[in-house]
């Protein structure tokens, strides 16, 4: 049987269960926030890591026909 | 168990898993809560036995998280590990956490039952000294700009404080203290009564599922920092 009355302590219980749920609360949502930031900022400076390594690729092709193209 | 050492693969193996964590963890949680709530108050101590399902599995995750990190700490200082590292690190504001919700949840129980919210006996100061290292170990790693400094400093730190732990196990045997003896683990089996040793499990396991997801989560953000970290590095050389 569900008992929720404390009295009389009330002021103790109620305290400990919140602060309790406060902290556990936090705890996880520091993690999930923080975890989620930093995979963002990867999959940021990935897709720039890419665009960065294709430029010259793209450039050399560039180049490679410039000088193939008949005059 | 030790292919995990690799960060690739640890990555591969704790993905699928830590969502099943975090759901047991909820689960638990919500019967432990349900369980806490419909046990009998105790016959001498009346309602405030409620406050023992929050307080024995925070007081107990404390001190094994920081068994934890002092073993990873041993890792990090002796192989130079960075996932071992990158573990230490990740169990420090859990473990700084759990010690904290023992120590104010104990408080809480102490004063309808002893009549005072703290006294300096050998449980309640080794304890807070456990409480103190976690502060000391964070506050070092963030003093130190250098990470590799850092970290080493830390390590040494987080292996120093292994010795209080057998103080904060034993204290209440080996001094006269407030704190009443060990009930779970002790010679000849738990002491408490079933109606309140299952909710208290529970309770233990759903703490214990909860810090391994975020523990786990805490470790993968860590290897995902590093490696953003690195591109900014490369990024930065590029320029």
């Amino acid at each position: 049987m569900l008992d929720l009355d404390m009295t009389p302590y009330a002021a103790f219980v109620w305290p400990a269960w919140g602060i309790s749920a406060l902290v556990l609360a936090c705890l996880v949502a520091r993690a999930v926030v923080v975890s989620r930031r930093w995979k963002r900022e990867l999959k940021r400076l990935e897709s720039e890591q890419m665009r960065t390594d294709e430029t010259p690729t793209i450039r050399a092709q560039a180049a490679r026909s410039a000088i193939a193209q008949p005059e | 168990m030790f292919g995990l050492a690799n960060p690739e693969r640890f990555m591969r193996f704790t993905g699928p898993l830590t969502p099943w964590l975090w759901g047991a963890a909820a689960v638990l949680l919500a019967a432990g809560t349900w369980l806490s709530f419909t046990a009998p108050g105790d016959y001498q101590q009346g309602d405030t036995v409620r406050i023992m399902f929050v307080h024995v599995p925070a007081a107990s995750l404390g001190t094994l998280v920081y068994a934890a990190l002092g073993i990873s700490s041993f890792f990090a200082l002796v192989f130079r590990h960075p996932l071992a590292d990158a573990a230490a690190r990740a169990a420090a504001l859990p473990g700084a956490a759990f010690t904290a919700l023992a120590l104010i949840t104990g408080s809480l129980w102490g004063q309808p039952m002893w009549g005072t919210w703290w006294v300096w006996d050998a449980r309640l100061t080794s304890v807070l000294v456990l409480f103190l290292f976690y502060l000391g170990y964070m506050a070092l790693r963030s003093a130190i700009d250098d990470e590799t400094r850092a970290a080493r400093a830390a390590a040494v730190l987080g292996l120093v404080g292994l010795i209080n732990l057998p103080i904060v196990k034993f204290s209440v045997d080996w001094w006269n203290t407030l704190h009443q003896p060990a009930s779970l683990l002790r010679a000849g089996g738990s002491s408490l009564a079933p109606v309140f040793l299952w909710p208290l499990l529970t309770m233990m396991a759903a703490y214990a599922a909860l810090f391994l997801a975020v523990w786990l989560t805490s470790i993968r953000t860590e290897i995902v920092r590093r490696r953003v970290m690195s591109l900014r590095a490369r990024a930065a050389l590029e320029a």
